[in-house]
């Protein structure tokens, strides 16, 4: 992909400095960073409470936040028109679909808010995925409302996609099937997605970028192969990791002093760059970097 | 999708997908599985059924054109390049244990295992492997 190309393009998501709280509580969101450009799909990490689902919800502008710049396909979030709100598409983790409507019901009341609306994927999807159209969705199972959601999503082929823990109530069978739908029809239309979930193995498919949230920001966000292929967790005594990191020109991502003056770095070596024989460096999981990164 | 070709991904690895599809190829080329002129599957295709997204697919399959296994033609299906005419010898194909081999031995002295039970366990894995 042509780099200097995407970085002349308008970011799908744009976030500067955002800050938000709840109340007077802390807040969740630390003057945080973020860039979404077109076609990127991004695995979004971070441990329960970190405040992902307050992330998704403040760049789909359904949160006020108290400082920073909020942008969707270069509109304020907090003033998006209809024609921008048509191009985005969001599974919520809890599920918001009308309980006393039927499925059919329900996609016909949406279908009247999008120009766009794709019926055939919607029929297609309603027959794989063995939903019942005329069933009220409160007697819908878990998982066949999770599903309604996501078709819901789809129907409109957005260009952004937000997918906050999509697949929590489907079986692996049921994610696999998902994940298929993503890479043949979403990633295949270059959508920009989104997609939290603790299930790393999904990500590991299908999104190429991962982004580690931490504190209220975004620490760090590559491609998950460049990770893989870069990142080397270091041990010795603090002076030989010390030099080592120094002497590669490798960036530390996190330092943990261990005893007897030892220590051990998670370090993100220049690309193409081998340890030297002899160094201490192990490889590491994506399981690895999210223990370690979030 | 043909056989010759199953891949299947190991997620939860420290080796990325992208080369977890190139040692495949690598390896399926050194023992004549795949020969000059098979046809492997599109990148559209191969990442449908794997459930990938498609940029990983393409990376490996351009390591492996770089690499003159594979080689891409123009509006057709990319297939093994041409001097791939049969499996390489033992001796050359036994070098491509070697990168993992090497990690074995690397852990096995970590554990501080013997050498006569790190090795016996590699036969006991050989001889119930489902693979011949």
């Amino acid at each position: 992909m042509n780099e200097h190309l995407l970085a002349a393009t308008t970011p799908s998501v744009d976030l500067a400095g955002v800050t938000l709280a709840y109340g007077n509580g802390p807040a969740v969101l630390k003057g945080l960073d973020w860039q979404l450009l077109p076609g990127q799909v991004v695995g979004l990490l971070g441990r329960n409470g970190a405040g992902k689902t307050t992330l998704l919800e403040a760049l789909l502008g359904l949160r006020e936040t108290q400082a920073g710049k909020a942008q969707v396909f270069g509109q304020p979030v907090a003033a998006l028109d209809d024609a921008t709100r048509a191009r985005i598409g969001y599974v919520p983790q809890q599920s918001d679909l009308f309980d006393s409507f039927t499925a059919d019901q329900l996609l016909r009341y949406f279908r009247s808010f999008y120009p766009r609306w794709n019926q055939a994927k919607v029929d297609g999807l309603m027959s794989r995925w063995d939903i019942n159209r005329h069933q009220r969705i409160a007697k819908l199972s878990g998982g066949q409302q999770q599903r309604l959601s996501i078709i819901r999503a789809l129907a409109h082929d957005p260009d952004l996609l937000v997918l906050d823990e999509p697949v929590a109530s489907l079986d692996p069978a049921g994610r696999r099937d998902f994940l298929r739908e993503l890479v043949e029809q979403v990633i295949e239309r270059g959508t920009t997605v989104v997609f939290s979930t603790h299930i790393l193995s999904d990500l590991e498919r299908v999104a190429f970028h991962m982004a580690f949230m931490s504190e209220g920001r975004i620490t760090l966000q590559a491609p998950l192969d460049e990770l893989l292929d870069e990142v080397r967790l270091l041990s010795g005594t603090t002076s030989e990791v010390q030099g080592l990191v120094q002497r590669l020109g490798a960036t530390a991502l996190k330092r943990k002093p261990l005893a007897a003056g030892r220590e051990q770095v998670l370090a993100r070596l220049p690309a193409g760059t081998q340890l030297p024989a002899g160094a201490d460096g192990e490889a590491v999981t994506l399981e690895d970097l999210f223990m370690e990164l979030t | 999708m043909e056989d010759s070709f199953a891949f299947s991904i190991q997620t939860g690895s420290a080796e990325p997908i992208y080369r977890q599809l190139v040692e495949h190829v690598r390896r399926r080329i050194a023992s004549g599985q795949l020969r000059a002129g098979d046809e492997i599957p599109s990148v559209r295709e191969l990442a449908q059924v794997l459930a990938v997204h498609p940029m990983t697919i393409s990376k490996a399959y351009s390591l492996l054109e770089a690499e003159g296994l594979l080689e891409r033609r123009r509006g057709l299906a990319m297939r093994v390049a041409p001097q791939h005419l049969r499996a390489q010898p033992a001796a050359s194909r036994i070098e491509l244990l070697r990168p993992v081999l090497s990690r074995a031995a690397a852990e096995a002295r970590q554990l501080q295992l013997s050498k006569r039970a790190a090795l016996k366990l590699f036969e006991d894995i050989l001889d119930e492997g489902p693979e011949t």
